[in-house]
């Protein structure tokens, strides 16, 4: 089967969007991505929304009612924090169906404010009196495991957030553009121990969208800044003996980039850059492992030695990920693929990873229940 | 919430519902207390138990009431047994921000239980430094922050503490 193209990419600056409706940030990201692309909607033959909290306000129609009602079938598609990836990827099958050869995946979210959480039970509220639901103190937990068993430090958790955080001062897209030294980061607001405030990614609003084509379409347009999709991935969580008490973000997250570098028919050794789900710091060393980018045990000694950070072998998170850029949870996974987009097209400015090639994209939605997407993009 | 769930006790026996040790007989017997949680069992007489399943098929432990195994996908496998109630500490945070109204901090535990069964609940400590990885806990039934149902009948709930703790 020929592969898929992205010829399109853009997002909204992520941050408070109180005036906006999601669809409206829906419809700003999706002309920026026709735009990038020189298409127009009339050019799209089908929609694919991606959004958790707005999913069942057909998000996608209502996009199309302020930017065009074209007729265009439109996905609405939920999946937590993978939905945007999942967008993404439903609209690749889409292409590689043959059916289509111009598709539009967008991801939008207007988050609700404060703490996410807090389970649809039958009983008494859980929070406080069963342990804590909230998603801090899942990660918290996933994350003490790699404490126990590598003696992980705070300080290199911390190390995460002070990276993303200065990768973002290059990122004019990031909702919040703010150097955090070690020390701030390890005396802001203790959430849920080890994770400070600023080791938590913003809840904030945005939408980014991306045009997939098919070859045909690609060559018809003209190959210069098309990006290759070399993998994609989409995998739910099999089951695990302490699951779902005990949240286990690193078996789903494995399956998924087994199946992405099996796709692609490359390995963590050709990545040139990396934009992973660090929804709190410590995923992100948790993901260093999950995604082959280090041996198990070996993740705090890759951020302690540079090799992720912009300029080093490897750059993780160069947009300033979830921690800086914000995590508009629906959007999240497009705006991902649109930051290894930039890079690939050397479109990156101050943040650009110099000379990249080839970028993973993974996003890792939770509920009780799981769900990753990884995507890897090569420069055509 | 330690205090928290003592005030609430002290507040349920003040009235006539009674607690979980406390059975209630007769027309009021609606009122009787009932499970807040996925693996606490309450019978007639008010006893609380632990119930997991295991699969006869593949092994698996769940807490869930599930239509079919979920680690194997077999039907009509799921083999109901009580695990006694002891643990060790598998993983913990100490939660400090909440959702409003939820007294903190407290500490979020996932324990080991004993027949294999994983189970997330408060750990009261009041030294979060004692905290170590395996160390042996106790499950013990409460009222779930005196918590009830919109008919009134109060819940049973669980908490764990350190082996060899005062309850």
């Amino acid at each position: 089967m020929s592969d898929t193209f992205i010829v399109g990419a853009d997002m909204i600056k992520f941050g408070r969007y109180p005036d906006s409706s999601p669809f409206e940030l829906a419809a700003d990201a999706a002309l920026l991505a026709l735009d990038d692309a020189s298409l127009t909607i009339q050019d799209v033959q089908a929609v694919f929304a991606g959004s958790t909290f707005n999913s069942a306000s057909m998000v996608a129609q209502r996009m199309l009612q302020l930017i065009g009602q074209t007729g265009a079938p439109c996905f609405n598609v939920s999946n937590a924090c993978a939905a945007g990836a999942t967008a993404v990827r439903q609209a690749i099958l889409a292409v590689k169906s043959g059916e289509y050869d111009v598709v539009l995946a967008v991801g939008a979210e207007k988050n609700p404010r404060g703490l996410m959480g807090g389970a649809l039970t039958d009983g008494p509220p859980p929070e406080g009196l069963f342990g804590s639901v909230a998603p801090p103190s899942f990660f918290a937990e996933a994350g003490m495991i790699h404490v126990n068993r590598y003696g992980t430090t705070i300080e290199q958790i911390a190390q995460v957030a002070v990276k993303n955080h200065h990768h973002s001062t290059m990122n004019p897209k990031a909702a919040y553009q703010i150097e955090t030294p070690l020390e701030e980061v390890l005396a802001s607001e203790m959430i849920a121990w080890p994770l400070t405030k600023l080791m938590c990614s913003p809840n904030v609003d945005g939408a980014a969208a991306v045009i997939i084509v098919s070859e045909k379409k690609a060559r018809e347009m003209g190959m210069g800044r098309a990006v290759r999709i070399r993998g994609s991935a989409l995998v739910s969580d099999p089951f695990e003996p302490r699951t779902p008490d005990m949240f286990d973000p690193n078996t789903v997250a494995r399956l998924g980039a087994a199946k992405a570098y099996e796709q692609a028919g490359l390995g963590p050794e050709d990545l040139d850059m990396v934009e992973l789900h660090d929804c709190f710091a410590v995923a992100e060393l948790l993901h260093y492992e999950n995604l082959g980018l280090c041996a198990d045990g070996e993740a705090a000694r890759l951020i302690d030695s540079g090799e992720t950070a912009l300029g080093g072998r490897l750059p993780v998170n160069v947009s300033g990920g979830l921690l800086a850029k914000g995590h508009p949870i629906g959007a999240t996974g497009v705006a991902n693929i649109v930051e290894i987009v930039y890079h690939l097209r050397g479109e990156a400015g101050a943040r650009q990873v110099e000379g990249a090639r080839i970028g993973l994209a993974h996003v890792l939605g939770f509920a009780s229940v799981a769900a990753c997407g990884v995507h890897i993009l090569e420069k055509a | 919430m330690q205090a928290q769930q003592r005030g609430a006790v002290r507040e349920a026996k003040g009235r006539d519902l009674g607690t979980a040790s406390n059975t209630i007989a007769g027309p009021e017997a609606d009122l009787a207390p009932k499970s807040g949680h996925k693996v606490v069992r309450v019978g007639p007489d008010g006893e609380a138990w632990l119930e997991a399943s295991r699969c006869s098929n593949c092994g698996a432990v769940m807490a869930e009431r599930t239509r079919a195994c979920r680690s194997c996908g077999a039907r009509n496998t799921l083999v109901p047994f009580r695990p006694k109630a002891i643990g060790t500490l598998y993983s913990w945070t100490v939660v400090y921000r909440s959702f409003p109204g939820i007294k903190v901090p407290f500490v979020s535990a996932v324990v080991d239980v004993d027949g294999g069964l994983a189970l997330k609940g408060t750990l009261r400590i009041d030294d979060h430094d004692s905290l170590k990885f395996g160390m042996p806990v106790r499950i013990e039934f409460d009222d779930a922050g005196g918590a009830k149902d919109k008919d009134g009948r109060p819940y049973v709930g669980f908490h764990f503490v350190a082996e060899g703790a005062s309850a």
